[in-house]
């Protein structure tokens, strides 16, 4: 009996992926993501600052704009599409305490971890040789949290492909690590790693970090365009099998 | 034994119906729904949905907001915390009652 509550329960939360449009939101925005950080590493750059900041205002601009595209997009299609087949649900809204949790969660376990590391690869010497590195743990780290996003999430509306699409972003981010490893990491000169780097970045450092950025954005690409592979195909498959169950808008007549 | 035959005796009727206890289940995850989600996701028939859903409305569980979405007419179904309670309650009994019946089996 539980269980069947549970399940009718679960049935709401998961309406908002019934037809498979939002998957295929987000594989989209995913995909155009994984191209712009791949193109990102072709093209170079004179010095690693203004990589970076380039890099940044891209993607800022080209993450805003396609989200924003493809959530409009995601509320013509239901609104065209789904809503006239099986019905419209609105989303209970969500508390202002659940929001500062969230908030609170994505700073102690994303921002200060990156924070810290960052400081102690400036202050402390030994940790430098960490940074060339980065091009192997961060795609396990994003595959990891995006696997275990998505894990929750296939829990939380009973839907079992969420929890296959956050084995296989896991997988992802460990196979990609695992090439960018194979492939050997740029080695820092050992002047620059005894340099007291909070004063002054020394100019030999400028080569090793550009190539390991280039690295970096190279893997972080290929992942997030493979996990936006998964999604598009994940939603394809949803929303044919929706539109295969409920051909026709529903009429009062039928 | 007896304990678990009084807690039955103590469930909400009106959630207690199986058609009526799907319909508060499914409105108990989102803020509204309407007419056409309920009898997609409920399976029963549109007479039978209406006459369900009047009956939450009677016991004040759930509150019928009609409007239009262009020129189709449009209902949606929310309920009220007084029906978000009863359904937290019987759940919490319901619960009791299985976890003393296999407590005592």
């Amino acid at each position: 009996m539980e269980q069947q509550i549970d399940s009718a329960v679960k049935r709401g939360r998961a309406y908002w992926f019934v037809d498979g449009f939002a998957e295929m939101g987000a594989g989209a925005l995913f995909l155009l993501l994984g191209v712009g950080v791949l193109l990102r590493g072709w093209i170079g750059q004179e010095g690693w600052l203004s990589w970076f900041a380039s890099a940044a205002i891209d993607f800022g601009t080209l993450k805003a704009v396609t989200l924003l595209a493809a959530v409009l997009a995601v509320w013509w299609l239901k609104d065209r599409f789904t809503y006239p087949r099986t019905g419209y649900i609105r989303g209970k809204s969500v508390p202002q305490s659940a929001v500062l949790s969230f908030l609170r969660n994505v700073l102690l376990l994303v921002i200060l971890p990156v924070l810290g590391l960052a400081a102690a690869v400036i202050l402390l010497p030994p940790m430098r040789i960490v940074l060339t590195s980065i091009p192997a743990w961060l795609p396990v780290g994003i595959g990891a949290l995006w696997g275990v996003f998505s894990w929750l999430t296939g829990t939380w509306t009973g839907l079992t492909r969420f929890r296959v699409m956050g084995a296989l972003a896991l997988m992802t981010g460990i196979a990609v690590g695992a090439w960018q490893m194979a492939a050997g990491f740029p080695a820092l000169p050992a002047e620059a790693l005894q340099a007291d780097w909070w004063t002054a970045m020394p100019d030999a450092l400028s080569r090793p970090l550009i190539d390991t950025l280039n690295r970096m954005f190279a893997g972080v690409g290929t992942m997030t365009l493979v996990c936006g592979i998964i999604l598009l195909a994940s939603g394809l498959v949803t929303f044919l099998s929706y539109r295969k169950e409920n051909p026709e808008p529903y009429r009062e007549d039928a | 034994m007896t304990e678990t035959l009084h807690g039955l005796s103590d469930l909400d009727r009106v959630i207690h119906e199986p058609a009526r206890l799907l319909l508060v289940a499914l409105l108990s995850p989102v803020e509204s729904a309407d007419f056409l989600y309920l009898l997609k996701e409920s399976r029963l028939t549109k007479g039978n949905l209406s006459v369900h859903l009047s009956r939450l409305e009677e016991a004040g569980y759930l509150t019928v907001k009609k409007t239009f979405r262009g020129k189709i007419p449009h209902t949606e179904f929310r309920l009220t915390p007084r029906g978000r309670s009863a359904f937290d309650q019987y759940r919490k009994q319901m619960g009791a009652i299985v976890a003393g019946k296999k407590s005592q089996g």
